[in-house]
């Protein structure tokens, strides 16, 4: 039997409570309703309707069916409308890459912009790390991405820059925490754990020579890629990290004074066959990042400028 | 926001203290006893550097002016030219710079006598600051010390510093944390002389050398602290200002006293940037 086309008679029969209502709803005579309502009834081994009195009541199993069917329905409608979208476009939809630690929310706006595109970009999205994004754009295996700088890579083209300034990340009993903020210096050689190496070489390079400059030699660096591992090393007192505000019982976030680190992040597609949607892509990302990921447009970030003091100068 | 526990950094160090700090931008404020008088010991030098450059402003003398300090007659001290042995020929600009960045007694009261105490006075009181008084420059200082001190062996009994009227603010130098923070802010805010006035001095206290106070509250690159120290058995000061990268700045005038008479106390030294530190913490989380 066709069952979801007999769930589909019986959520109208369970929603009239009327044999006769339901049946001109679906544009069908009644006897072959009450027909295909006794059919699934056999099927499913239970009596969905109580006919009894006279009036038609939900049996009790009637009524748990129901929730379950409604629901399968929509699915077979959406699947259908899936398909027949796929099929009139006549295209694939857009491989595009993010980075394993976007967040949740800024995944779940970037999904809903590309929905709401006019017209609307159907993409998958895969979490892939900035190397692996640029080895699969560069074999045609990818068609967009999102990635930290600096990447490296030629052919190439980027969407605008963007710049997001991290905090550090401490465990609650550390004794910086009781600052407002922190200076990078502070952190004098506490263990830090950081974006691999191999899957972050820019920034991964960037981002620890930037600390020695100011002052910061991690004892060791760990790399951690996925947010939940970073905050289980942090938690635990291991290591300390760089990263956006969070709210997690047993991890402190502060700012870091003057802002040190900037991590710049862009749209990227292959320069070569850059068409319209994954330049619609483009744009659409540099949005949601800005309006729902807290970062700001490059010019933003600071220079830093050395003070000198008499007492640490030049052969003093 | 929780306010940060000042007292108990003096307490750690086993010191008792005073502070007052000021974000020059905002107006917020924070503090312990800011408006209890207290001794300024050499931070005299600050205002008395303030009205010399509102005199070589206002034409009253010429800051490039050479001073020949001959090898006799000279304000004792540790450092600078009370500790040089020959005669020298120095600018008045350049006396002052080594009154701020070495806190040099001999050349301060070049300066000083140059500039005149009750002048200082004068630019104090118009300024609004009437706790502050300057009662006399180095020598006339060192010599009240000596006076009261007799022959007490180095370092003090403490029995014999209650004698000492350099220690009491009623008969020295005084002032009050908030009333320094004030004179500082002027000073950074362009209102305590003309603008290219302010900016030396601000210079000058840019250069001051000593690394164990206030700056050791701030050992960062790229965070600019100006500041004059103050010293005396006892009493350990400093007042000035930290500006952070990001823009902020913030007067902050810490004085203090220890409990023990041993000169050399780096922790009571290092108090002083702690606490400034916290207070400047505190004002940025608000």
């Amino acid at each position: 039997m066709d069952l979801i086309r007999h769930l589909r008679y019986f959520a109208v029969v369970a929603e009239e409570l009327h044999f006769g209502n339901a049946a001109a709803r679906l544009g069908m005579a009644q006897p072959p309703l009450s027909q295909r309502i006794k059919r699934l009834e056999d099927e499913l081994g239970v009596r969905l309707f109580d006919r009894s009195s006279r009036q038609v009541r939900l049996t009790e199993p009637g009524r748990l069916l129901l929730a379950e069917a409604r629901d399968l329905v929509a699915r077979a409608d959406r699947i259908r409308e899936l398909m027949a979208r796929a099929a009139s476009d006549g295209v694939a939809g857009l491989r595009i890459g993010v980075p394993p630690d976007l967040g949740g929310p800024v995944i779940a706006a970037l999904l809903a912009a590309l929905r709401e595109a006019d017209p609307p970009l159907r993409a998958a999205l895969t979490e892939m790390s900035t190397a692996d994004q640029v080895r699969a754009l560069i074999e045609g295996s990818l068609d967009g991405g999102v990635i930290r700088h600096p990447a490296g890579a030629t052919g190439l083209a980027y969407g605008p820059v963007l710049v997001q300034h991290p905090g550090v990340l401490l465990p609650a009993g550390d004794p910086l925490a009781a600052f407002s903020s922190v200076h990078l210096a502070d952190l004098a050689t506490r263990p830090l754990v950081l974006f691999p190496r191999e899957s972050e070489p820019g920034l991964h390079e960037e981002t620890l020579s930037e600390c020695r400059r100011h002052g910061y030699v991690p004892g060791e660096v760990h790399p951690g890629l996925h947010p939940q591992f970073t905050l289980g090393l942090v938690m635990s007192g291991t290591a300390v990290a760089f990263g956006p505000r969070v709210e997690q019982p047993g991890v402190v976030w502060r700012p870091l004074l003057g802002d040190p680190l900037a991590w710049r992040v862009s749209a990227t597609w292959r320069r070569d066959d850059a068409g319209e949607a994954v330049e619609a892509f483009g744009s659409l990302a540099v949005r949601v990042l800005r309006e729902n990921a807290g970062l700001a447009d490059e010019g933003a970030a600071r220079a830093r400028t050395i003070r000198h003091r008499p007492s640490s100068g030049l052969l003093a | 926001m929780r306010q940060p526990d000042l007292a108990g950094v003096f307490r750690a160090a086993a010191v008792t203290g005073t502070v007052h700090a000021v974000d020059l931008d905002t107006g917020a404020e924070v503090g312990v006893g800011p408006d209890e008088p207290v001794v300024l010991a050499s931070v005299f030098k600050l205002p008395l550097l303030v009205e010399f450059h509102r005199q070589a402003e206002a034409g009253l003398l010429d800051p490039a002016e050479p001073c020949r300090i001959g090898p006799e007659g000279r304000t004792a001290g540790g450092t600078g030219l009370a500790a040089m042995l020959d005669a020298a020929t120095l600018s008045l600009r350049d006396l002052a710079y080594l009154m701020i960045a070495v806190s040099d007694n001999a050349a301060a009261d070049v300066v000083a006598a140059r500039v005149g105490l009750k002048a200082v006075n004068a630019m104090l009181t118009a300024f609004g600051l009437t706790n502050t008084w300057i009662e006399h420059d180095c020598r006339g200082l060192l010599a009240a010390l000596d006076a009261d001190r007799g022959a007490s062996p180095e370092p003090l009994d403490p029995r014999a510093l209650a004698h000492l009227r350099v220690l009491d603010p009623a008969n020295t130098n005084r002032s009050t944390p908030r009333e320094m923070t004030r004179l500082l802010g002027m000073v950074w805010r362009d209102e305590a002389a003309g603008p290219p006035a302010c900016a030396a001095i601000r210079r000058l206290l840019g250069l001051q050398v000593w690394p164990h106070r206030l700056a050791s509250g701030f050992p960062y690159d790229d965070v600019v602290v100006s500041g004059k120290t103050g010293s005396l058995p006892t009493i350990r000061n400093e007042v000035g200002v930290v500006e952070y990268p990001d823009g902020g700045r913030y007067a902050v005038a810490v004085f203090t006293r220890s409990l023990g008479t041993a000169q050399n106390q780096p922790r009571a030294d290092a108090a002083i940037g702690t606490v400034a530190r916290a207070a400047v913490d505190h004002l940025r989380s608000l």
